[in-house]
């Protein structure tokens, strides 16, 4: 069925194109989406993808410190590190890179320049973060809590 | 418990991590797809859906050369494309306000933030199953109607009154 809702839309609705499954098959899937065995498979998967994942972590980090004054580098790999590093386990890491993130996020869209300092000071952060992998948690509780407030400050002071 | 309902279905991975494909991959097989191609970036992506159908697609946003926003655009728009209706689900840690809007307005049909977790992917996945959205074609667009709630008993304005005389309101 399509219907046409003004002169230049064309609404398709969705038994008017092929669909992923029958509904009978979706019945079945969402069965299995919302099974006790697939949540157990599914933990079994993201744990064993924990090791490998901190080590592509480390990478992203080794990157990120050799782009020091390449801010698009930074940007980059910095928006990497806050996608990965909660799976890799890496919860303050991940909870540090995404201040930054913010941060060049919101100076972009303000259109403001980056303070270098502030960059440097999450990239080490991070860096020592990562490699803290047993006290990763504790050790960067404060920290993480500090550069916000940094962060939040500088925003609010680049907002005026 | 059979996978039945995701057995037969084929997916594609666009992601230029090597680590999150082999997770989404492993996600994937835990609830029975099976048959899962992959590619690095936009542009293999196309080139491995000229050789294989698939029923659902995972897709990274920033890659090089090609990127999830245009690998999107060119299978929601292209004349050639396999199927322009496949589910695209975009998996990315540019979570900003901006890069939302750019995946909607590419046509993804799903937009999940990493880090990703098995709930968050499967909640994506039963919304493809459970509520499959209208397609909408206009002259700047072709992809998912990119108004997700309609509200039945809505008593206020409409803005695009326009948009509701002569369509099925869910």
């Amino acid at each position: 069925m399509t219907k046409k809702a003004s002169s230049e839309a064309h609404f398709i609705a969705p038994d008017a194109y092929p669909q992923l499954m029958s509904s009978r098959a979706a019945a079945q899937a969402m069965k299995v989406l919302r099974s006790a065995e697939t949540e157990v498979k599914a933990q079994v998967a993201m744990e064993a993808h924990v090791p490998p994942m901190r080590a592509a972590i480390l990478q992203y980090v080794d990157e990120l410190e050799h782009a020091a004054g390449d801010m698009l580098m930074v940007f980059e790999k910095v928006h990497e590190i806050r996608g990965f590093a909660e799976t890799a386990g890496l919860i303050t890491t991940g909870r540090i890179a995404d201040i930054l993130c913010r941060y060049m996020d919101d100076m972009y869209r303000i259109k403001k320049p980056l303070d270098t300092m502030i960059v440097t000071l999450h990239v080490s952060a991070i860096a020592r973060a990562a490699r803290a992998e047993d006290d990763d948690l504790k050790m960067g509780e404060v920290v993480a809590g500090e550069l916000a407030a940094l962060v939040a400050q500088r925003l609010a002071d680049a907002s005026r | 418990m059979s996978g039945a309902g995701f057995e037969t279905l084929k997916a594609l991975i666009v992601e230029d991590n090597a680590h999150m494909r082999s997770l989404l991959r492993a996600l994937l097989n835990s609830i029975g797809i099976k048959e899962i191609a992959e590619a690095a970036h936009g542009q293999a992506a196309i080139d491995a859906l000229r050789d294989r159908k698939a029923d659902l697609v995972l897709s990274d946003m920033a890659m090089k050369p090609m990127d999830g926003l245009e690998f999107t655009r060119h299978v929601r728009n292209h004349e050639h494309s396999p199927n322009p209706f496949v589910p695209i689900i975009m998996i990315t840690g540019h979570t900003e306000k901006h890069r939302v809007e750019q995946a909607r307005d590419a046509g993804v049909t799903e937009f999940l933030a990493k880090p990703i977790t098995a709930h968050n992917l499967f909640s994506r996945i039963a919304e493809i199953v459970e509520r499959p959205r209208a397609f909408v074609r206009c002259d700047s667009y072709f992809g998912p109607d990119r108004r997700r709630r309609v509200i039945d008993d809505y008593a206020g304005p409409w803005r695009r009154k326009e948009d509701f005389q002569d369509m099925d309101v869910r």
